[in-house]
């Protein structure tokens, strides 16, 4: 019986002290913080941290006092801005939940990405199911400071909008903390993260009258991805050139495109299936890369006189669309080299297929980047039609003849 | 004055102590009176206690008395079968010149006059006792030194009535009574088998209780049987008020929270039960009667599981499962996750659940406490509480009190929700001794909830689930036919298969006539 006792007293001790999550929280002791600023400070750096109220987003009775608040303070390492965050605010941060990280754009060009991001991933209290972002040409203090209609929390809604953008209309890129690390590191690539910024006044972002008309004096907008090299910032991609790049890195799920009509009007489609595979090949010595773009799509609007049932003007349509992918393509491309940064991972395509190539072109990369060999090949099917034929439009066409 | 009196009588009633102790197996007296002075001595002339003296023959030559308990005898059998033919019959008998001598009397009442079924003879008063106060009525002639004990038990009974736990809706809806005989005579309705066998004993010094095990012989593993009848034999108690009593000295492990004994006011589940090889033990005075060996899905089973179809059985059992982990641990996740692990709740709902904290004073764990003590209060007097007050009490109580309380911003309404999932998982337990080892395992998970989170909660049911594979059942794994996995009897386990296909009876509990049934699937027969 005593050794019994003993044993079970073993036990105990032992359970305890292999406990690895020790010390418990309450709910109401931690400011839930859901986005991150990081910026440049002749300190260092300058945090800003947007904690949630949760009253004010589920409580049984809401007031007008905003759904968020924005603390900010300065170090001379991000850590420890974190911890000097505690003299102002009246709960510890809890890190877990945040949705977003915003660098200024600022920071970017001039210190880079590498530092600031150790803290992030070393951190055990951070989630890694958080994106990344940039504040285009402003400070991530003040991007993180605007309010947003319908989604309560801004964070939410910019890691929302980013995500909904990026699986529907493909020009943003959601980046998440282990994919920007790899690409990061990785020889044969280079990183991206796409650039927010606020459209309309950005003074009034701030208030809760951002929030309480129609339409909001301050907006986030989300397009433009910011090409690295190394892990500093050196310019931006535009729509268009977004989309030539997920296009490149086969991150397209949903997207809109059109082309021009044989007459005046123009035809958009809907691609909703799209794959893109990349081949290397080293001939005679110049890296060589061979884009096959597959896309399915189907006519989402007809604003021209077209006879839609004809198969060859179909086809015709297939090979305008085709040629337009091309053409976004290697305006991507284009920029990419005018930068000089390899963002769409061609060198570790190459390491795939040309191994031992790869090795010599490896030391000289951003040069051999430069006289890298491209060639796009779209293939385009039309599958549907949409739920009408032929357009009414013609029809409308033909009356107005008549009454002439 | 009044205090010397009292020490006095209790002086007296040790010395009568003494004396039933010494004369254990005293005779009785040849002496008519001296044996009818003793009796009224020795039970303290109780009111109850109805002695007639008659005189009985054609010239009244020999005295005899009638002994019983009134209330516990049927008076019309006394009357007619015992009385009558005693003063009338063998008045008649001696006219017509049958009996000569006394010792043809004697012979005469035993053989030919007392018309009832069962008669023993007596000679020592500890047999005389036990026969007048079980109900039995007792004649004694003068000058000999034994009697009769007449078989006369009658007395009131409640009946047989619904069952008050374990209500089913489709099913027999009888219940066992408090007297041990209507109990034998519910299962004998349900099993017409020479080989089921009924042994009864008699436990408590004092109260003598009969206590009687029933088997099906040729099922049942004579092992079991043996271990029942030794265990029982081993209890030296002065008194069994109820089958607990019994479950409780003759149970495998002292020390755990739960149940290793079955119990159910149920014929058809004590039936059913006998009829897969196991012993049932049937206590006089209570409609509980115990079903060993048990397993720990038993307690999970309710007897309409077969009565419906296999699929609805197979689905609500596993209801029944899963409730059991919600009553278990719904209260200790909820605090793991709110105090430990925040991470791991969904932002959106964390917000929720954080904007219901705001405020509210206590840590999560003192308010999962107050809530669930509060629930246990509610419900402890719901069910004590005279039957008209008692549910009106409950449900006010919990909704007042719950709704109040939100409002009142002392708890959250999350955890309102919290404790009333886990009490109403709590019920849907259809035996409730596991149900009460629930709620009592409980607080447990919640204090290691609150000191160790999540790895607690994971800490305690390693435990538990080491401590329910240590248990036995009268030798029989607790938790099979889990582990030891039998394979086989999975069909009736988590989920019940189809009576057709169960074709075997339990491995574990009987080892002999393992052949169940040998029906087929049903189909059309083809003309």
């Amino acid at each position: 019986m005593n050794q019994k006792v003993v044993h079970l007293l073993c036990i105990v001790v032992l359970c305890i002290s292999l406990t690895g999550c020790w010390s418990s929280r309450e709910l109401s002791e931690l400011a839930i913080a859901t986005a991150l600023g990081i910026d440049k400070h002749e300190d260092g750096y300058k945090l800003t941290v947007q904690i949630m109220n949760p009253g004010e987003i589920a409580g049984r009775q809401l007031t007008t006092r905003a759904v968020v608040t924005t603390y900010s303070t300065t170090g001379k390492t991000i850590f420890e801005a974190l911890r000097r965050l505690t003299t102002i605010t009246p709960r510890k941060i809890y890190l877990a939940h945040l949705r977003i990280i915003i660098f200024g754009q600022e920071l970017m060009e001039e210190e880079g990405l590498a530092n600031s991001l150790d803290f992030i991933s070393r951190d055990h209290e951070l989630r890694t199911d958080f994106s990344l972002a940039i504040a285009k040409d402003m400070s991530a203090e003040d991007l993180i400071k605007v309010l947003t209609p319908i989604e309560k929390v801004p964070a939410d809604k910019i890691f929302s909008s980013l995500k909904t953008s990026q699986d529907n209309w493909a020009p943003t890129k959601v980046v998440m903390l282990d994919e920007l690390i790899s690409s990061l590191t990785s020889p044969g690539k280079q990183a991206v993260l796409t650039g927010l910024y606020i459209s309309g006044k950005p003074e009034t972002g701030n208030h809760i009258e951002n929030v309480q008309q129609v339409d909001s004096p301050a907006k986030v907008h989300l397009d433009h991805i910011g090409v690295f090299k190394g892990d500093k910032l050196v310019g931006w991609l535009n729509e268009s050139e977004s989309k030539g790049f997920n296009y490149i890195t086969d991150n397209v799920l949903n997207t809109v495109g059109w082309v021009e009509c044989d007459q005046t009007g123009t035809i958009s489609v809907e691609v909703f299936k799209s794959n893109t595979k990349l081949t290397g090949l080293a001939d005679n010595g110049t890296p060589k890369i061979t884009i096959d773009v597959k896309s399915e799509a189907s006519i989402g609007e007809v604003a021209c006189q077209i006879d839609i049932n004809d198969e060859k003007k179909l086809t015709e349509i297939e090979q305008k669309l085709e040629k337009k992918i091309e053409e976004i393509v290697n305006g991507s491309i284009a920029k990419a080299k005018e930068f000089n940064s390899d963002i769409f991972g061609f060198g570790d395509v190459l390491r795939r297929f040309e191994p031992k190539k790869w090795e010599t072109w490896k030391e000289n990369w951003s040069e051999e980047f430069q006289n890298i060999e491209i060639t796009v090949n779209a293939d385009m099917k039309i599958r549907r039609t949409g739920t009408t034929t032929e357009s009414f439009i013609g029809k409308i066409e033909q009356k107005k003849e008549k009454d002439e | 004055m009044s205090r010397f009196k009292i020490f006095n009588t209790l002086k007296d009633n040790k010395e009568t102590v003494d004396k039933i102790s010494d004369d254990n197996n005293k005779s009785l007296h040849k002496d008519i009176s001296k044996n009818i002075s003793e009796v009224k001595q020795m039970l303290g002339n109780s009111f109850d206690i109805v002695t007639r003296e008659i005189k009985i023959g054609e010239t009244n030559s020999i005295e005899a008395v009638v002994i019983y308990t009134d209330g516990l005898v049927d008076k019309d059998l006394v009357h007619n079968y015992v009385l009558e033919t005693l003063m009338i019959d063998v008045r008649k008998a001696e006219s017509e010149k049958k009996i000569n001598s006394d010792q043809e009397l004697y012979n005469f009442i035993k053989n030919s006059t007392l018309t009832t079924v069962e008669l023993k003879e007596i000679d020592i008063f500890p047999d005389l006792y036990h026969h007048l106060l079980s109900g039995d009525t007792i004649v004694l002639l003068n000058g000999f030194p034994k009697g009769f004990a007449v078989g006369s038990r009658g007395w009131e009974d409640r009946g047989v009535q619904e069952p008050s736990s374990q209500q089913v809706v489709r099913g027999p809806k009888d219940a066992f009574t408090e007297t041990l005989r209507t109990n034998t005579a519910l299962i004998r309705r349900r099993i017409k088998d020479p080989n089921l066998w009924i042994e009864t004993q008699k436990i408590g010094k004092k109260t003598q209780t009969d206590v009687a095990i029933a088997y099906i012989n040729g099922l049942v593993t004579e092992d079991i049987v043996l271990e029942v009848k030794q265990r029982l034999n081993k209890i030296d108690i002065d008194s069994i008020l109820e089958s607990g009593y019994i479950e409780e000295l003759i149970q495998d492990e002292a020390y755990t929270p739960f149940p290793t004994m079955y119990n159910s006011e149920r014929p058809d589940s004590i039936s059913a039960g006998l009829l897969e090889g196991r012993v049932a033990i049937l206590v006089d005075g209570t409609p509980f009667v115990l079903l060993v060996p048990a397993l720990f899905i038993d307690f999970f089973q309710s007897s309409e599981d077969y009565y419906q179809r296999s699929d609805i059985g197979s689905l609500i059992r596993l209801l029944r499962f899963f409730a059991f982990f919600l009553a278990l641990l719904t209260p200790s996740a909820y605090i793991a996750l709110t105090t430990f692990h925040q991470e791991m709740i969904p932002t959106t709902l964390l917000t929720s659940i954080a904007a219901q904290r705001e405020g509210v004073p206590f840590p999560a764990f003192i308010e999962a406490l107050i809530m669930e003590i509060t629930f246990e209060i509610l419900r402890e007097a719901g069910v004590r509480l005279p039957r008209a007050v008692g549910s009106a009490i409950s449900i006010v109580g919990a909704l007042v009190l719950g709704q109040a309380a939100v409002e009142a911003g002392i708890v959250s309404a999350t955890m309102v929700i919290v404790v009333s999932l886990t009490a109403i998982s709590s019920f849907v337990s259809p035996t409730y001794n596991m149900a009460i080892s629930v709620r009592m395992l409980r607080f447990g998970f919640m204090i290691l909830a609150a000191t160790f989170g999540l790895y607690g909660i994971i800490l305690g049911l390693i435990l538990m689930v080491l401590h329910l594979t240590g248990l036995r059942s009268f030798g029989i794994p607790y938790l099979s036919p889990m582990a030891p996995l039998a394979v086989g009897e999975q069909k009736d386990a988590l989920i019940r298969a189809p009576l057709w296909m169960q074709t075997r009876r339990p491995k574990l509990i009987s080892q002999k006539d393992k052949i169940r049934e040998k029906t087929e699937k049903p189909k059309p027969t083809r003309q």
